[in-house]
């Protein structure tokens, strides 16, 4: 194990009952790394992190932050992680600041500290200037981040953030994709959970991907792209969509029997996946162009994220993308 | 049944646990009052008094009963569909908000029906019995009942409308309904006899605004504020007339709420009062005292950070309100033993002293639980108790806290009421000790009433429940046993009276006090013990439900 290790899980199974809501996971996370959590619906993140910050007992395994185990040193296990669930917590007739008020004397902090503690996250989540609102008139946006506010309060080495995008528009997604980065920056260790695959795409570094509790794949974005994408997406650009059908005929000669061929008139474009070599997609170009079929451009589709997921979770559930689609607002394991 | 509303709202409570349990215990409790009073022997009772004294607690029970059930639907179904968001769907509808609301009003108004039409075979039972006139005391009883009935569920869809949280809208209606059944007795009690002309026909119009008088007389038992010969009749007539018109104003003022633009509400900007001109800040001091929206100081070193921010974030109980509520208390307690002293009444201080306990009992009962019930619950149904979990804060301190924001509220109220009694002790110096045990059953009572609302939270997790469930558990150890006292010495002997009486903090207060009716029961300091031993159980559960919500799942 290396020394830098922050998160560390071994073999952690979480029971409810008969139903398994996490299986045997183990994973490893650095300091100052950012790990997206990714799954559909009943995958068992939620299960995870609540185990993480001690709101909820493992069946077997163990889980440590910073070297304190998170069932035994719960209490030290507090000090050390900042946690924004998916809901976000309000309290009545309270503004802001005296919201962060609380939760900073809850934590101790001694109140000339506090005082500055709290001017210092309002400015680095940027809910300075919403000091005085009352916090359940906030809309989300400001909510995320006055909740990213509160976890950072008592300066804690690891945040585990529980859908921090979910419901924000486009540019509170930017705004917050720009906090986190800026707290990984500063060193914090972040565990993001998240439906918005683009998004962690984005900012994270590690990628955590878990279907029915166990953990399909472990490691950066592009060790996991790296060890999915061995099937190639080429596109093929026509300028107009007159000769589509004989390119399409061309190409399903040319490529390994059984290939999918879909055509596109309205875009123009023939698009195939393929396992073939550099050295014999180039033989395929110079085919189609041998053919005047009028080819304007010719590409492979970068492998993005929600690619990524959505290879490993079909070898495990057959209609993933559905659930993915359905997910509304966390993860969940059934209890 | 053409309206989906009626359809959902209806079959969808029938088919609730809650629905059996409201056809059934009703039922089974009136069934056993008759039975224990059905003649054993062969004799007939040809005067009817048995059939009457039976028929008078009957009458007294169903009205309890129906005080403290039905307020609990009406009151939370409007502004639990606008919370979830169904209630601009509806709007939204081509349904109108005559369809809504009448949807609504029928739906509630079956369900709450039930244990009234549940209770018609003790009724038929008693009248059985004999001596008891068919239409002018077993029909009105029904009669006024249902009107009863109409008049809460309206009241409550009006609160439910307007309120934000349902348990915002149960605190405010069973505070209304308090008020309207109890606190309209008052001034009569003081104006009746004399010569003012048109304020005593509207204090006398304003008692028959309550059930109780109306009740009264039609049990027999004149009115609540009769003394003597003194008793004007009339009231259930009155009381019919009061009833429907407010029925009404209820109706049409929920039904003009019921539009889309309720929704059109800004949010709110966070205007704090240090940012204004001195002017403004100034007027706003003399007009608040304790001004809502001055910014806040950081919380102390010492202090429990819990109990400021139940202080904080509590919208009933803050600062400014409480001020109000125990200058009102003050003022009250002193008027009372003024017009005691001054001879404008011959009551005699041990009257005087039990209308004191019975309204500062009233307060302890209308209040702790709308600041306790939702001490635990209010945390988990807003998701605040998950964060609160992820602090260092023991167990003990979350406790703690969480107790003194009450406890300093419940205490401010009490002391209010001690000038009265201080002038008691003034004009008739051996009541001191008399009056110290009085204090004590009181700050007991509050204490108990406290604990018992906070265990009652700890174990829901919505405050809506929560309330209704601290508010009925409250009334029925408060008021059940004053029924048991109502048959003293007629329908029940005196040991079984004084054995109910054990049981009711309020009584233990009103013996002690010698107040009439009860001073010839010796239920102190049993009462007390009772009543300690069943706050430490309260704060037992309380401590380990709060202890198991720390840990993990």
């Amino acid at each position: 194990m290396s020394q830098d290790a922050v998160v560390v899980t071994n073999q952690l199974t979480k029971k409810y009952g008969e139903f398994t809501a996490l299986d045997q996971l183990s994973l490893t996370l650095e300091r100052g790394h950012i790990l997206g959590f990714i799954g559909p619906n009943g995958a068992g993140k939620t299960t995870t992190i609540k185990i993480l910050v001690g709101q909820a007992r493992p069946t077997s395994g163990t889980a440590s932050i910073a070297g304190a185990d998170c069932v035994r040193d719960s209490k030290k296990v507090k000090r050390l992680v900042g946690y924004m669930p998916d809901t976000f917590g309000s309290y009545d007739n309270m503004r802001v600041r005296e919201y962060l008020d609380f939760f900073g004397a809850a934590f101790g902090i001694v109140r000339s500290a506090r005082i500055k503690r709290i001017d210092e996250v309002m400015e680095i989540t940027g809910a300075t200037y919403m000091k005085d609102r009352f916090v359940e008139g906030l809309s989300h946006g400001m909510k995320q981040r006055v909740g990213i506010a509160r976890t950072l309060l008592h300066d804690p080495p690891v945040l585990v953030l529980d859908e921090p995008a979910n419901g924000l528009d486009p540019q509170a997604r930017i705004d917050m994709r720009l906090i986190l980065l800026r707290l990984s920056e500063m060193g914090k260790t972040l565990i993001v959970t998240s439906h918005i695959l683009p998004e962690l795409s984005r900012i994270c570094d590690h990628v955590a991907i878990m279907t029915h509790g166990k953990l399909r794949a472990f490691g950066t974005l592009e060790e996991i792209m790296r060890k999915v994408s061995q099937q190639r997406t080429i596109e093929v650009q026509l300028t107009s969509p007159e000769r589509i059908e004989q390119a399409a005929e061309l190409v399903r000669k040319l490529v390994e029997p059984g290939v999918q061929v879909e055509v596109s008139p309205t875009e123009s474009i023939v698009r195939f996946p393929t396992k073939k070599s550099e050295q014999e997609l180039a033989t395929l170009l110079a085919r189609l162009i041998e053919a005047n079929l009028g080819v304007s451009q010719f590409r492979e589709l970068q492998a993005d994220l929600e690619d990524t997921f959505l290879s490993i979770t079909q070898a495990t559930d057959p209609q993933p993308a559905e659930k993915l689609v359905a997910a509304g607002t966390s993860g969940g394991a059934r209890k | 049944m053409n309206n989906p509303i009626i359809q959902r709202e209806l079959v969808g409570m029938l088919c609730t646990r809650k629905s059996l349990l409201m056809q059934a215990v009703p039922a089974c409790l009136f069934t056993l009052l008759v039975a224990l009073r059905w003649p054993t022997d062969a004799k007939v009772d040809l005067s009817g008094a048995q059939a009457q004294e039976v028929f008078a607690l009957f009458g007294y029970g169903l009205l309890a009963t129906l005080i403290l059930l039905v307020p609990a639907f009406p009151a939370t179904t409007i502004v639990r569909e606008k919370n979830r968001g169904t209630l601009a769907l509806l709007l939204n509808s081509p349904l109108s908000p005559w369809a809504i609301y009448f949807g609504k009003l029928t739906g509630v108004l079956a369900f709450v029906l039930l244990p009234l039409i549940m209770s018609i075979p003790a009724a038929a039972a008693c009248f059985a019995m004999g001596g008891l006139s068919l239409w002018n005391q077993v029909l009105a009883l029904y009669g006024i009942l249902a009107i009863l009935i109409l008049q809460y569920t309206a009241l409550g869809l009006y609160v439910s409308s307007s309120a934000n949280t349902p348990d915002a809208a149960l605190r405010v209606t069973y505070g209304v309904i308090l008020g309207l059944s109890v606190l309209t007795l008052g001034p009569y009690q003081f104006l009746q006899g004399k010569d003012w002309g048109a304020i005593v026909t509207v204090a006398m119009w304003l008692q028959s605004l309550s059930p109780i008088s109306a009740i009264m007389e039609l049990l027999g038992h004149g009115d609540a504020s009769s003394h003597g010969l003194i008793s004007v009749p009339g009231n259930p007539e009155r009381f019919v007339i009061l009833s429907l018109v407010s029925t009404v104003g209820f109706m049409l003022a929920t039904i003009a709420r019921l539009q889309p633009l309720v929704f059109d509400r800004p949010r709110p900007q966070g205007i704090i009062t240090d940012d204004r001109s001195t002017g403004q800040q100034l007027i706003r001091r003399l007009i608040f005292l304790v001004d809502p929206q001055r910014r806040k100081s950081s919380i102390g070193r010492f202090t429990n950070p819990v109990m400021v921010k139940e202080f904080r974030c509590r919208r009933f109980g803050s600062s400014q309100w409480m001020l109000r509520l125990v200058a009102v208390c003050a003022m009250a307690s002193l008027g009372l033993t003024y017009t005691s002293t001054a001879g404008t009444l011959d009551w005699g201080v041990e009257t005087i002293g039990g209308i004191m306990v019975i309204l500062q009992v009233s307060l302890i009962v209308l209040i702790t639980p709308s600041l306790a019930s939702g001490l635990i619950s209010g945390e988990r149904e807003s998701g605040g108790w998950a964060l609160l979990q992820m602090t260092p804060l023991s167990t003990w301190q979350i406790v703690i806290g969480k107790l003194l924001s009450v406890v300093w509220t419940l205490a401010l109220i009490l002391v209010a009421t001690l000038p009265g009694y201080v002038v008691m002790i003034y004009i008739k110096p051996s009541l001191s000790q008399q009056i110290s045990y009085v204090l004590f059953s009181l700050g007991l009572t509050a204490v108990f009433a406290l604990l018992l609302s906070a265990a009652v939270s700890s174990l829901f997790q919505r405050t809506a429940p929560a309330t209704v469930t601290a508010y009925t558990l409250l009334l029925i150890i408060c008021s059940g046993p004053l029924l048991f006292w109502m048959g003293r010495d007629t329908t029940f002997g005196h040991g079984t009276v004084e054995a109910m009486l054990m049981f009711d903090p309020l009584a233990a207060a009103l013996t002690v006090m010698d107040a009439p009716g009860f001073a010839q029961y010796h239920i102190v300091p049993m009462s007390w013990w009772l009543t300690g031993g069943a706050s430490v159980a309260c704060l037992v559960v309380l401590c380990a439900q709060t202890w198991r919500l720390t840990r993990p799942q």
